[in-house]
């Protein structure tokens, strides 16, 4: 079974420290809920965790091994990643770009373009096969990257923001998506500044909320901890309330207590 | 328009293509039915094909993988110095003068030392983990203009032959007697194209950026290391022997993707093969518009390839 572990990693950037004191484990089957406020470390994590930092402090590990002492190829087979922004250098056909997330499987290409297809069906996005990148709406480009996350196939998938730029119904059917991969085996870790999505997961109430400020972890429970908004609320500098839908909870942000990011100095971290 | 207008034709037909318009080049020209027709052909024509061949082949490639090394379409196999190094090295012969080593011309060597050491500076920059591929480009940039200065320099001390054979050298052209060049160009070309082919597909996983390409087992700095180090070997060797030669390999991976190759599995072989023919027919109008003599092939390739980007990008943008 494959395992992430993160013993007190930490990052430096231009002389800033981004991340410090960081400890976390994802392994099959979890799923992790990472939030926190713009600037406080979460892009950074994920990259650290992707290996894409090989300047990090600490001990990051899958299966054992430290990850900086991995082939690319390896990674690529333990850990797969949706980044937040993506910007293509040309205007491929989806198809191409689907396949190509499957770069370390040595295989000839009607096999990867097979499992492309597969996962396009996946993610609702089998019309868009033959289209080119530069054609697609921002929801399509990032059904095609979800696509992508699902053909590389690896057991441990990094989700920052999924659901950016989507219109409702995808949002909820993205982290529908979500849920069903780690029903299937995967370790999920998801950044989202939306809490009430993940309501949409199969076994939320299993689901481990961290949160994240200055670069440190300082919330770490569950989605079924009855006292998630005082978290949030802390973690934020907001007042979150919730109220209850016969079973389903709702978080909702009390804007009229709620000083706003540009008042509230020192907010940004 | 329909994007793949050319699209869902196969290689092998695009490569008959290209073969027959090569074939029939040493037949174009003064007629071969005089006494000497045999050496024209064979000595003169054929291994002036096999030379413009192997050179805008080569170019053409390598122009295909910087550009997507370089996530930019104005990459071209000058954009690491290699072309400066060799303008260079070679002024340095013709200015200071020099015999031949190695039974070869000295200017021919000189080049290629310049192109290939510059292109090393430009690489050990690329190879570090941490650069971005626009350190590169700016690392090319500086040694590019710093080559420069020194080439405009060692003219300025130089008499006015020297001068009229540095304007030649740096004009580009493929007179070429004999075997000599084609039995030079070959492994360098050959060696240097087949490792780009070969890049195919770390290339085409790079359109996603270098972090997801990274993230899905490319290996960057290697990857950046190779194409960088075949591409220089390759150009380096084309440009010693041939001069700078301008826009084969700016233009062709743009003519070829208006062709609708899009993907690296189709690009790269046609960029060579579209190279190689462009070069040998530009090469075959620079022998024939001039009667009196003939033009540098660089100047057909200038002045035929902008205005046929300029046309290309146009019609792209729909």
């Amino acid at each position: 079974m494959t395992k992430l572990s993160l013993r007190d990693a930490g990052l430096s950037l231009g002389g800033r420290e981004v991340l410090s004191g960081i400890s976390l484990e994802l392994g099959a089957g979890d799923f992790v809920a990472l939030v926190g406020p713009n600037g406080s470390g979460k892009t950074s994590l994920i990259k650290l965790c992707l290996g894409l930092y090989p300047q990090g402090r600490g001990e990051v590990r899958l299966d054992g091994e430290e990850l900086r002492s991995l082939t690319p190829k390896r990674r690529a087979a333990g850990l797969a990643w949706l980044p937040q922004r993506w910007e293509p250098s040309e205007p491929l056909p989806v198809l191409e770009v689907v396949a190509a997330a499957r770069y370390r499987l040595r295989e000839p290409f009607r096999v990867a373009a097979a499992a492309a297809t597969r996962a396009l069906d996946r993610v609702g996005a089998a019309d868009l096969a033959e289209r080119h990148l530069d054609e697609l709406s921002g929801g399509e480009l990032q059904r095609v990257l979800l696509a992508a996350v699902v053909a590389q196939e690896a057991p441990l998938l990094f989700f920052d923001e999924p659901a950016n730029h989507l219109d409702p119904q995808h949002q909820i059917a993205t982290y529908r998506l979500l849920g069903e991969l780690r029903a299937g085996g995967a370790g999920v870790l998801c950044v989202t500044h939306d809490i009430n999505l993940l309501a949409h997961i199969d076994g939320a109430e299993k689901i481990r909320v961290v949160g994240m400020r200055d670069g440190r972890i300082v919330l770490d429970t569950r989605y079924s901890d009855p006292d998630l908004a005082k978290g949030l609320s802390e973690l934020y500098l907001a007042e979150y309330a919730e109220f209850k839908d016969g079973s389903v909870r709702h978080f909702y942000l009390r804007a009229e207590r709620t000083p706003g990011a540009f008042e509230a100095s020192g907010g940004e971290g | 328009m329909n994007r793949s207008a050319l699209g869902g034709v196969s290689l092998v037909l695009h490569a008959a293509a290209c073969l027959l318009l090569l074939a029939v080049v040493p037949l174009i020209g003064p007629s071969l039915d005089v006494p000497s027709g045999d050496f024209i052909l064979w000595q003169l024509r054929v291994p002036r094909l096999l030379v413009g061949a192997l050179v805008g082949g080569t170019l053409g490639l390598s122009g295909a993988v910087y550009q997507a090394l370089f996530r930019n379409g104005l990459a071209t196999p000058s954009t690491v110095g290699t072309l400066a190094g060799a303008t260079l090295g070679a002024l340095f012969v013709l200015v200071l003068g020099g015999g031949s080593a190695l039974g070869l011309p000295a200017v021919a060597v000189a080049a290629f030392l310049g192109a290939v050491g510059l292109s090393a500076l430009v690489l050990a920059v690329a190879a570090r983990q941490r650069a971005s591929m626009s350190d590169v480009l700016l690392a090319g940039i500086a040694v590019t203009l710093a080559a420069s200065a020194l080439s405009t320099g060692l003219q300025y001390t130089a008499d006015s032959r020297a001068l009229f054979a540095a304007a030649q050298w740096s004009l580009g052209s493929l007179p070429q007697v004999g075997y000599k060049a084609v039995l030079w160009l070959l492994p360098f070309t050959l060696l240097s194209s087949l490792l780009m082919l070969l890049l195919a597909r770390p290339l085409q996983a790079l359109v996603a950026g270098e972090e997801v390409a990274a993230t899905q087992g490319v290996s960057i700095a290697r990857v950046r290391a190779l194409a960088l180090g075949a591409g220089a070997l390759g150009v380096a060797a084309c440009v010693a022997w041939c001069g700078p030669i301008a826009f084969v390999g700016l233009l062709v991976p743009h003519l070829v993707r208006g062709l609708g190759a899009v993907t690296y599995r189709r690009l790269l072989p046609l960029s060579w093969l579209y190279g190689a023919t462009l070069l040998v027919w530009c090469d075959t109008l620079a022998r024939l518009v001039w009667p009196g003599g003939e033009l540098p092939v660089g100047v057909v390739t200038a002045a035929l390839g902008a205005p046929a980007l300029i046309f290309v990008v146009a019609r792209r943008r729909r």
